[in-house]
């Protein structure tokens, strides 16, 4: 058997865990379906454009970010239960079981996000279902970014989860707060200074919110730079949190504990 | 080639040395026991050679391959059922094993029988359907040693196998791990309770605080505390049960210590009591001393630990 097929195995393993937490499932679900639902019966009356176009994909976005974060948890949960020893007991390298969380981490969060993105396209058609075929490929190595990151956190929070969830509340905050997720670059524009709109401009998860309501909703033709853009904005977050966490089992095999 | 071997191997937590220098071997197929109190290095050994932990420094080797430099190789032949047991709180039992045995190369054929056969053994077929957050402390146990059993690795390790398990599963796990060993792997298990010891080991390693003490087979550790067999007798009372005869049974080869132990009772501390209990008799039946009972106690691991560290072992199952 092929180190591949084992990294498969085991992420296929990590992927299932994170829906058989129903618990959670529920929590996700109901809080992205509720925004949707206040936003479309309330926002959508108050403002002069058509806000719940804007925000349907800020909620798939955001879907995807939360569900990728959880790897971190799992991560976490990994270690203080001790299943990451046995995982560095399986036939598998080291750096396979790193690759194998940022797999699942990132697939994890596609499948939940997507689940949004079709509950969303029964309100609000979508213009391009094709651009929105080509876009999940790029959304898929946005949240292995987003999982690299977890795993980072989870990693530098050692055995006190407290710590990981404050992490994971403060990436979240600085995120979502500089992108436009969830108000233009026009707003964004007039409050921050120009450095700031430069990095709210390049947030990854500013151009996934961008990209699916440009080519998905809309129906404008995928320019590839952007494409690109995902990309490159990405890379170096599933690079870092991979090698964050890659440290983090090193530090485990030479101390035994994190 | 050993199976097995460990030179100079030190590990340290800190300041806390938890390996000092062990040198360790162990033969190809067969059952090494470590036996040692908590704290001894019976699980940093372990999951040195299970790869999970590196050494500080010194090597390790499991079938020539250097644990330090060939992690990858080495997890392709072995396996290790923890002394607290692994696995995913949302799984069920069957799904753990399911994926171990897919992870470790077990053809998918095999695997659901071969699940089945293992799960019914354990007495774990009624907990299929329960979460493994939901299962008893022996339940979770049971499922540990399962994904060795399923796996049938070439090095296997144990590390306190039957803890949490009741006496009958106890005697289940180790006739498993016979089979597995008769099979051709080569088994190490870490324990505290010398009954675990004595059933399993072809030999035993006494660990205490990171070193070696003593390896043997259990017989030769036996024999070699001076007078660790104890022989008491009971003989007829009459005119040849005499202080004479006393004499002359604390002169017989082996002897450590004769005492009286009452009315014509007698204790005898003697090394080897299958070679001084003929000669007693026959000194017994030259005098024309009849005996009236013979019985023969032969030292408990814990002897040999006491004797070999000075210590007393724990014995607490579920230490």
């Amino acid at each position: 058997m092929t180190e591949l097929l084992r990294i498969l195995q085991l992420a296929g393993n990590d992927f299932s865990y994170f829906f058989r937490t129903k618990w959670l499932m529920a929590v996700l679900l109901s809080l992205n379906l509720s925004d949707m639902l206040v936003v479309a019966l309330v926002y959508h009356r108050l403002m002069d454009f058509n806000y719940f176009q804007f925000f349907v994909p800020a909620v798939v976005v955001m879907g995807l970010f939360v569900a990728a974060l959880d790897t971190g948890r799992r991560i976490w949960l990994a270690i203080r239960e001790g299943v990451i020893q046995y995982y560095l007991s399986l036939p598998i390298s080291t750096k396979g079981v790193v690759i194998a969380y940022l797999l699942a981490g990132g697939l994890a969060a596609l499948v939940y996000s997507s689940s949004l993105l079709l509950i969303a396209l029964l309100v609000l058609p979508a213009h391009a279902i094709w651009n929105t075929l080509v876009l999940l490929p790029f959304f898929f190595v946005l949240a292995m970014g987003l999982a690299g990151i977890a795993a980072a956190l989870a990693a530098l929070a050692s055995t006190h989860a407290e710590f990981y969830f404050a992490y994971q509340q403060i990436v979240q905050v600085v995120l979502l707060t500089l992108s436009t997720v969830f108000y233009p670059i026009a707003v964004v524009r007039q409050y921050l200074p120009p450095f700031l709109v430069s990095v709210v401009s390049h947030n990854p998860l500013s151009l996934a919110a961008e990209a699916m309501r440009q080519y998905t909703f809309v129906g404008d033709p995928i320019q590839p730079w952007f494409l690109v853009n995902i990309l490159l904005t990405s890379i170096p977050f599933t690079i870092v949190g991979g090698l964050t966490y890659f440290w983090a089992l090193r530090t485990i095999q030479v101390k035994g504990k994190l | 080639m050993y199976a097995v071997e460990t030179q100079n191997l030190i590990k340290r937590y800190g300041k806390t040395h938890a390996l000092k220098g062990l040198d360790f071997t162990v033969n190809p197929k067969e059952i090494m026991v470590l036996l040692g109190p908590n704290g001894s290095g019976k699980t940093t050994l372990l999951l040195i050679l299970a790869t999970i932990l590196k050494p500080t420094s010194g090597t390790a080797k499991v079938m020539g391959l250097d644990v330090a430099k060939q992690p990858t190789k080495i997890r392709q032949i072995l396996g290790i059922s923890f002394q607290e047991a692994r696995g995913f709180w949302r799984h069920k039992p069957a799904e753990i094993l399911h994926f171990h045995a897919a992870i470790c190369g077990v053809p998918k054929s095999e695997r659901g029988a071969k699940i089945e056969e293992i799960m019914k053994g354990l007495e774990l077929w009624e907990a299929r359907n329960k979460l493994f957050m939901h299962l008893s402390g022996g339940q979770t146990k049971r499922l540990e040693v399962s994904k060795l059993l399923i796996q049938r690795p070439r090095f296997a390790i144990f590390d306190e196998p039957s803890s949490q398990v009741d006496l009958r599963g106890k005697r289940k796990i180790w006739g498993e791990i016979h089979k597995l060993r008769d099979e051709g792997s080569t088994i190490l298990v870490a324990t505290n309770e010398v009954r675990e010891a004595e059933y399993l080991a072809d030999k035993v390693t006494v660990l205490d605080q990171g070193k070696s003490v003593v390896c043997d087979t259990v017989r030769n550790l036996k024999d070699k505390i001076a007078g660790g067999d104890v022989v008491e007798l009971l003989l007829e009372p009459g005119p040849n049960n005499t202080e004479e005869l006393r004499e002359e049974l604390s002169m017989i080869e082996g002897t450590v210590n004769l005492v009286v132990a009452g009315e014509n009772q007698y204790r005898a501390h003697v090394s080897m009591a299958e070679a001084w209990v003929p000669k007693m008799t026959s000194l017994c039946y030259e005098r024309k001393a009849r005996l009236l009972s013979v019985r023969v106690t032969e030292p408990s691991l814990d002897d040999v630990f006491l004797h070999f560290t000075g210590k007393v072992l724990e014995t607490t199952t579920n230490a």
